[in-house]
């Protein structure tokens, strides 16, 4: 497990950072870019009005300029019979002014700038004339006649509010100035005349003086204007005069108006979005950071355990281990997930003990309190193990598989083993000591009636090579016979010794002793791995004293054992047989041992006799003792294929 | 003290009877022992002969009763009886300073031998001793003047010199010396330092 290693967190705030940074961007470009787009039709709507705006005021300029020289044509085509009479002069005008002309005004002058006839007529003569120096009429008619062109005045300023200006025709017949028809324009109802409906519904125009006052317009009063307007010069009149324009502020279109207004709420949604999918991903993130630090912990908790912790599914496949399973196993996780039964680290010798504990651990029937067993390591070594397995629940409360947690106890076993042959030893050498000390203070007690007896002897041979009398000898003589007496009761004591049991005897299982026999050998049996056949007939009964059977059944089982120290492991086996023959019950013990050399055959069973380093040369003394102490008979031959076999004949309790 | 004993110290009665009877059958008188500590109340110094010492008895062992006699300064010689596994223990005990040691089973005559052997040598020791006793009787009789002369004749200076350095007249110098030789027993200096080479350099012993 733990393959991907998690991030180091700066470098994760930082990943997620450049993420964050292209929805930001995305966002920002599309209310640039719609905030670019409405910019760009809005000029472009502003620019087409201002282009419409200007050809409008050509056209009105233009329309004006007609208008006037069709006046001018209208005025310089007075005839006589026009102005015969006031009468005369009046249906003239009326026809001329009537045309929406603008005009308000007809003055006839003669050539010398009287004022002959007038309609309306006014009773004013200033207004025409030079009355005062602002109205520039004279200056005006002046310049007609000597021109004999029609003359526009300056305009001047009629009343308060108003403005008007005057065109002065000359009218000439056969070549002579006859008079001068003068035309009044005020601008404000030259405006009214002359500009359309449709044009003052869109523009507000004005007519502007040299000095930038608005002489007259034409505008709605309610409505604002909000840029700037387009003037173009008014020529005639000339005088600097200027016709100037403004639109009105015009509604904006209904369908842009959506457009914006749906382009800001687009944005204001993935504004909003943009916010709560970052709000929902930092909270995530959080999350996952505590996810992460927690599963760190677990993991860094594993890790340093020294326990080996293994996960099994139901099919026994390894679907997790620690770091301190692999240490004491000696593979990678790698090599180890995925792996079914035999794994690779079960010991070969011990592949069947160790498949039936895992077949059986899968069956639910494991052993509670662990086991032990034996693993192979990756390097071949192998190493002693405690196991506990329990069944792994997963989230739904669901068994999916086994947990094992494992502990390398290969130095407690190996430190158990070393106390039990220590132990071993030092019972040995209490044996060997108290042994040593039997047979010395043995020998002492038979030492001291043999040197009187030999004392006594050759004495009395000195005495009687120096032709001693008998007399003198023979009383040494009977003190030799009395130490030899001695000598033999101290013999019989020792031997009343070893058959003090006589009087125990009872009736003894055989079967039941071999078992008792074999528990107390059973961990060098186990440990040096000797495999032992029981082939045991029932009903097996001799009469003696259990102790001792079981010590001769020890003796013959231990030497068994001891004896093939240097067999191959796969070779150690002991074949224990018993059966019956004629009145006789046959206890074989076979070993695949080293044998028994032929020069050493006889004296096998002589006390104190070893071939072992630390033997004592008891084990087969006391066998033979013990069994012929119960009337039976001890002996043994070469077994067939190597090692030897022990053979004890008992006979047979009566029924 | 002419009269020389082997003295049998064993616990056992048969042993010491026989080896009573077996010194005898060869002419040794002998004398037996019960324990280790019986035989040290009777031990004094002017013994003479040898001990037959058994190492393994109740009570005082021999080896403890070999440790106590040399405490005493008995110089009998001492040979041992070991038994089987007793033969380091001998061993040590010849290193410090016993005759002998015979391991049972033993070969009686060569026994008798042995003890014979060091009755030998007991002897020769007690009539050394016995010389060193009247060479220091002897010593005892002279006076703090004379042996003080005494000393300076063995250091090998002439009569003259002798009576410059005590600040005396020749003539008692010479008294002195008559004196010295006749207690003494000698005729010569030079007779007169061979009897006080017995004592191995040790005259005040």
């Amino acid at each position: 497990m733990g393959s991907s290693t998690p991030l180091p967190s700066g470098e994760r705030i930082s990943r997620w950072r450049w993420l964050w940074i292209l929805p930001r961007l995305a966002f920002v470009l599309f209310v640039g870019g719609v905030a670019l787009l409405l910019w760009t039709s809005d000029r472009t709507d502003k620019e087409e009005r201002r282009a419409t705006l200007i050809s409008d005021i050509l056209w009105l300029e233009q329309n004006l300029r007609f208008h006037l020289t069709r006046n001018e044509e209208l005025l310089g085509r007075i005839d006589r019979p026009h102005t015969a009479n006031a009468a005369a002069f009046e249906s003239f005008a009326r026809t001329v002014i009537g045309f929406e002309s603008g005009l308000r005004q007809l003055i006839w002058l003669d050539p010398d700038g009287t004022v002959l006839l007038a309609h309306p007529i006014t009773m004013d003569p200033s207004l025409v004339g030079d009355a005062e120096e602002a109205i520039p009429s004279r200056q005006s008619f002046h310049l007609a006649r000597s021109l004999g062109k029609p003359v526009y005045s300056k305009p001047y300023p009629y009343f308060t509010n108003d403005w008007q200006f005057e065109v002065h025709v000359p009218v000439s017949r056969e070549g002579r100035i006859v008079g001068v028809t003068v035309g009044v324009y005020r601008i404000r109802d030259l405006l009214s005349d002359s500009v359309p409906w449709w044009l003052a519904e869109r523009y507000r125009i004005s007519v502007i003086g040299d000095s930038g006052k608005v002489l007259g317009s034409r505008s709605k009063v309610e409505s604002a204007v909000t840029e700037e307007g387009y003037q173009v010069g008014f020529d005639p009149p000339g005088w600097g005069l200027a016709l100037h324009a403004v639109p009105y502020h015009a509604p904006r279109p209904l369908a842009s108006v959506v457009l914006s207004a749906s382009l800001v709420i687009l944005a204001l949604i993935v504004l909003w979005s943009l916010w709560i999918l970052r709000r929902h991903v930092l909270r995530r993130q959080a999350v996952e950071e505590q996810l992460r630090q927690e599963h760190a912990f677990r993991k860094a908790m594993e890790d340093s355990l020294d326990t080996g912790m293994r996960a099994r599914n139901m099919e026994g496949e390894i679907i997790y281990v620690n770091p301190a399973f692999c240490r004491m196993v000696g593979f990678s996780a790698a090599e180890l997930i995925g792996r079914r039964p035999p794994m690779p680290y079960w010991a070969d010798d011990h592949l069947d003990e160790t498949r039936n504990i895992h077949d059986r651990i899968l069956a639910g029937e494991g052993p509670d309190e662990g086991f032990e067993l034996k693993l192979k390591r990756g390097n071949g070594e192998v190493i002693d193990v405690l196991i506990h397995e329990a069944p792994l629940i997963d989230a739904h409360g669901q068994q999916s598989g086994w947990m094992g947690s494992m502990v390398d106890i290969t130095e407690r076993k190996l430190a158990e083993e070393r106390a039990r042959q220590q132990q071993e030893r030092l019972q040995s050498t209490a044996r060997l000591v108290a042994m040593g000390e039997m047979a010395s203070s043995i020998a002492h007690e038979m030492n001291q009636p043999l040197a009187a007896i030999s004392s006594y002897c050759t004495g009395a041979a000195n005495l009687l090579r120096n032709q001693a009398p008998a007399t003198d000898v023979v009383p040494a003589l009977d003190k030799a016979v009395d130490q030899a007496q001695r000598a033999g009761k101290v013999i019989r004591r020792i031997y009343s010794l070893a058959r003090h049991s006589e009087n125990r005897f009872e009736r003894v299982h055989l079967g039941a002793h071999i078992d008792a026999a074999l528990s107390l050998m059973e961990v060098d049996i186990r440990q040096k791995g000797i495999r032992v056949t029981l082939d045991l007939a029932p009903q097996t009964v001799v009469d003696g004293d259990p102790v001792l059977i079981e010590q001769a059944l020890f003796n013959l089982l231990r030497n068994a054992v001891e004896s093939m120290r240097d067999t191959v492991p796969d070779q150690r086996q002991i074949l224990i047989a018993l059966s019956c023959t004629a009145g006789y019950v046959v206890l074989t013990v076979a070993d695949r041992g080293c044998g028994i050399d032929a020069k050493v055959a006889d004296k096998l069973f002589d006390p104190l006799f070893t071939t072992k380093a630390e033997g004592m040369g008891m084990g087969l003394a006391i066998c033979r003792s013990v069994v012929e102490n119960h009337r039976g008979r001890l002996s043994f031959e070469a077994n067939a294929g190597g090692g030897t076999v022990f053979r004890i004949l008992l006979p047979m309790a009566p029924e | 003290m002419s009269a020389t004993t082997t003295h049998i110290v064993d616990d056992d009665p048969a042993v010491r009877d026989a080896l009573q009877w077996l010194l005898r059958s060869r002419g040794v008188a002998s004398q037996t022992w019960v324990s280790a500590s019986e035989f040290l109340s009777f031990a004094a110094g002017d013994l003479c002969g040898c001990v037959l010492l058994d190492v393994r008895m109740p009570g005082m062992s021999g080896i403890e009763l070999f440790d106590r006699l040399r405490s005493l300064h008995c110089r009998l010689p001492v040979i041992f009886l070991t038994g089987h596994g007793d033969v380091p223990m001998a061993v040590q005990a010849l290193k410090d300073g016993a005759f002998d040691f015979i391991e049972k089973p033993y070969d009686d005559n060569a026994l008798v031998d042995k003890v014979l052997a060091a009755i030998a040598h007991d002897l020769k020791r007690s009539a050394r001793d016995d010389s060193i006793l009247s060479v220091r009787q002897k010593l005892e009789q002279l006076t703090q003047r004379e042996q003080e002369i005494m000393q300076l004749i063995l250091a090998g200076k002439l009569n003259k010199v002798i009576a410059d350095e005590l600040g005396i007249a020749m003539r008692t110098v010479e008294v002195h010396r008559s004196r010295i030789f006749e207690k003494m027993q000698v005729r010569s200096a030079v007779e007169l330092s061979q009897v006080l080479g017995l004592l191995g350099g040790r005259p005040e012993g």
